[in-house]
């Protein structure tokens, strides 16, 4: 379709020598907003808020109660087996040998080229209910974690069960998403795949009534360690 | 009349008829238009963020063909495919092929307006590809065999009674999964769970894509699209050529106000950034070392179907839309008549640019007629995009060529002729305003003679007053001198 390509940049750019578009007045809006946000307890604060609006849950803890705080939550789920990513990337060192010894199975997985066995694999994780990340950051103003795709970090972690546990450090919560966006231009390339999830899954399809847990988990805890 | 001008006043009768659509409709652009107002009056400074929002889809706009390149490039250098199509039916061609070359015989599907516009999924079904809607409403908008009549919230036009009875006779439900809305939802996703874990490919749309990295972002509130694209082995993205943005700054500036535009949300429930398929490790072979899900192959597929020849013309401005809807809830028309009612598949102030901007003037000039030029859609649209001028030059678009109305097209320069001479003018107003009350029964004229009928059929006109403007004016002046 090296035609297609052609023909289309072409009629973009004989287009673009006709264009009357209105031109951007508005250039270099001064950036009001760097900075702004301040303090970890103010942030902590608002994203506790925001998400909690959102009908997530968020917990504040200490790395060693981590382990303690997502036992109790899988136990009030009667969750047995669980997803999560590699220790290394969750930011919370023992929390897996911490999982295991109060009787939680980790299931491991990496979802195979051939397609039979794909789906076969897939269908094998879909019963597990509960799924344990390490947010790469979160976002005050509206909530979200987020989570970027790599290996030992799966993204059907925090999609297939029906329960999700983020793991967020204090420090990497951020006013804005401009503000992330700011410090770390490259974002965008850390992983294949970077989401932002702002609580659970939500559908106001039928008649404007919310409800929860459509697609993606009904239950989202994101667990703040200082 | 023509045709389609015909059609569609057939359309609106139909809707102006039906009472459950008009509280349907009520209900929904009330609140969807609320919650608006209420996310960009908390925002810290939304008329700025408005002026920047505008400043990058303009500047994305101007330089469209070298985002495009740049996009191609990062993303090929990502793993991506980057298919070009011209047409509906080069891009429906396309994704036909990439699925036939992946042996695919179910793809999911998240919402995508831009697969709406090509109507991907009957060529798919042609082809021998079954698909499957995922998200709420456009699962229910497939099994029963409807149009999406809102671009954000495709089942506006259907009550939960109406969803409970197709679940009923098209899935399979027993009565207690549709006993309400949320075991309705609980039905849908234990239904669609099972299509997705089976599905080779998914097809998305995009909100935005993003040149610097070869980023497509998809943001849903369901997570159908996160699912779509994560557990099939392909993706395919749909992509329209004006989606784009340079940079992850630009993309935060204008996620900034979608969700907030579109239903009041800070921010949708899950904003997915792909950046080509998952990534093989470093060590050897594939299963070592590597990402443990995602599709294993990414399809983009750069749309035009119109989309480049509107730059060169005055509708231009057009292609700076985000697709969040706010244009929609807000006007009257809309409110009061719904998706339906435009026939197309973009309704709406935008729709009514849109339409006639891609398709053609013949078939949905008429569109544009369909507006009071009240300027609310403008004060919504979070890029401040000129709807009413737009629609405006739609109208004269279509008057040029001669798709007006035969009568109007008389009349108009006969009108122009007397408006140009003064005294001619104030004569024929005196004349109008004689006429006008000699027809009007207790200060309502509720019948005209001739086309001018069309008008009175569906209201009353108000008596002329005695004096006429310019009149009162010159009094006023005389008095205050």
């Amino acid at each position: 379709m090296t035609g297609a390509r052609g023909r289309i940049l072409e009629s973009i750019r004989s287009g673009l020598v006709r264009a009357a578009l209105p031109s951007a007045e508005h250039a270099g809006v001064p950036d009001a907003k760097a900075g702004r946000g301040g303090s970890i307890e103010a942030m902590v604060e608002r994203f506790g808020a925001v998400l909690t609006a959102l009908s997530g849950r968020v917990h504040r803890a200490a790395s060693p109660e981590v382990p303690a705080l997502v036992a109790d939550i899988a136990a009030a789920h009667g969750v047995r087996s669980f997803l999560a990513w590699d220790e290394t990337e969750l930011g919370c060192p023992g929390l897996l040998e911490g999982l295991a010894a109060r009787g939680l199975a980790r299931v491991d997985y990496r979802m195979p080229t051939d397609p039979d066995a794909r789906i076969r694999l897939a269908q094998a994780l879909e019963p597990i209910g509960l799924g344990v990340t390490g947010g790469h950051a979160a976002i005050a103003e509206n909530g979200a974690v987020v989570l970027v795709s790599g290996p030992g970090r799966g993204r059907l972690v925090s999609l297939l069960p029906a329960v999700h546990v983020a793991i967020v450090s204090e420090r990497r919560l951020r006013p804005t998403l401009a503000d992330l966006v700011r410090e770390e231009p490259r974002l965008l390339d850390a992983g294949s795949n970077v989401v932002l999830v702002a609580g659970p899954s939500r559908t106001a399809d039928i008649e404007m009534a919310l409800s929860h847990g459509v697609h993606g988990p009904k239950h989202v805890h994101v667990v703040l360690t200082a | 009349m023509s045709d389609a001008a015909r059609a569609f006043h057939q359309r609106i009768d139909a809707a102006l008829a039906d009472r459950a659509l008009g509280d349907a409709l009520a209900l929904t652009t009330g609140r969807l238009a609320g919650g608006r107002a209420a996310a960009m009056a908390a925002f810290a400074d939304a008329e700025a963020a408005r002026d920047e929002a505008r400043r990058i889809r303009a500047a994305a706009i101007a330089r469209l063909d070298q985002l495009l390149e740049r996009f191609e490039r990062e993303a090929t250098a990502r793993g991506c495919r980057v298919h070009w199509a011209e047409t509906a039916a080069d891009a429906t061609r396309i994704v036909t092929a990439i699925a036939q070359e992946a042996r695919v015989t179910l793809a999911v599907k998240s919402k995508s307006m831009v697969s709406e516009e090509i109507e991907l999924n009957a060529a798919l079904e042609r082809s021998g590809v079954r698909v499957v809607e995922t998200d709420l409403g456009e699962f229910v908008v497939q099994i029963a065999g409807d149009r999406p009549s809102h671009i954000i919230t495709p089942i506006i036009h259907r009550s939960r009674h109406d969803v409970a009875r197709l679940f009923r006779e098209k899935a399979n439900a027993a009565p207690e999964d549709v006993a309400d809305i949320p075991a309705m939802t609980a039905f849908a996703r234990r239904t669609l769970r099972a299509e997705f874990l089976q599905a080779g490919m998914g097809i998305s749309g995009a909100n935005v894509a993003v040149a610097e990295t070869g980023t497509v972002c998809l943001v849903t509130n369901e997570g159908n699209g996160r699912l779509t694209t994560t557990l099939p082995r392909v993706h395919v993205a749909l992509v329209g050529i004006e989606r784009i943005v340079p940079s992850a700054a630009d993309l935060a500036a204008v996620l900034s106000l979608l969700a907030r535009s579109a239903t009041g949300q800070a921010l949708s429930v899950y904003t997915s950034l792909i950046s080509g398929p998952r990534r093989a490790g470093a060590g050897p072979g594939p299963a070592k070392g590597g990402e443990p899900d995602g599709p294993d192959d990414v399809h983009v597929v750069f749309v035009d179907n119109g989309r480049s020849r509107l730059l060169g013309g005055p509708l231009a401005e057009i292609l700076y839309c985000i697709r969040c809807g706010a244009c929609l809830n807000v006007c009257p028309v809309y409110q009061k008549v719904g998706g339906h009612a435009y026939g197309g598949v973009y309704p709406g102030p935008v729709g009514s640019v849109v339409m006639p901007g891609l398709l053609g003037l013949e078939a949905w000039s008429e569109l544009a007629q369909a507006s009071s030029l009240c300027g609310a859609c403008r004060e919504a649209c979070p890029v401040r995009i000129d709807l009413p001028r737009l629609l405006l030059e739609v109208r004269r678009q279509a008057a040029a060529k001669r798709l007006a109305p035969r009568w109007l097209r008389v009349a108009m320069p006969v009108y122009a002729a007397v408006a140009r001479r003064p005294r001619l003018y104030r004569s024929a107003v005196a004349a109008a305003g004689l006429l006008g009350r000699m027809v009007a029964k207790g200060g309502w004229i509720r019948w005209l003679p001739g086309p001018l009928g069309a008008w009175t059929a569906s209201r009353d006109f108000p008596a002329p007053a005695t004096r006429s403007f310019l009149q009162q004016h010159r009094l006023r002046k005389e008095a205050a001198r």
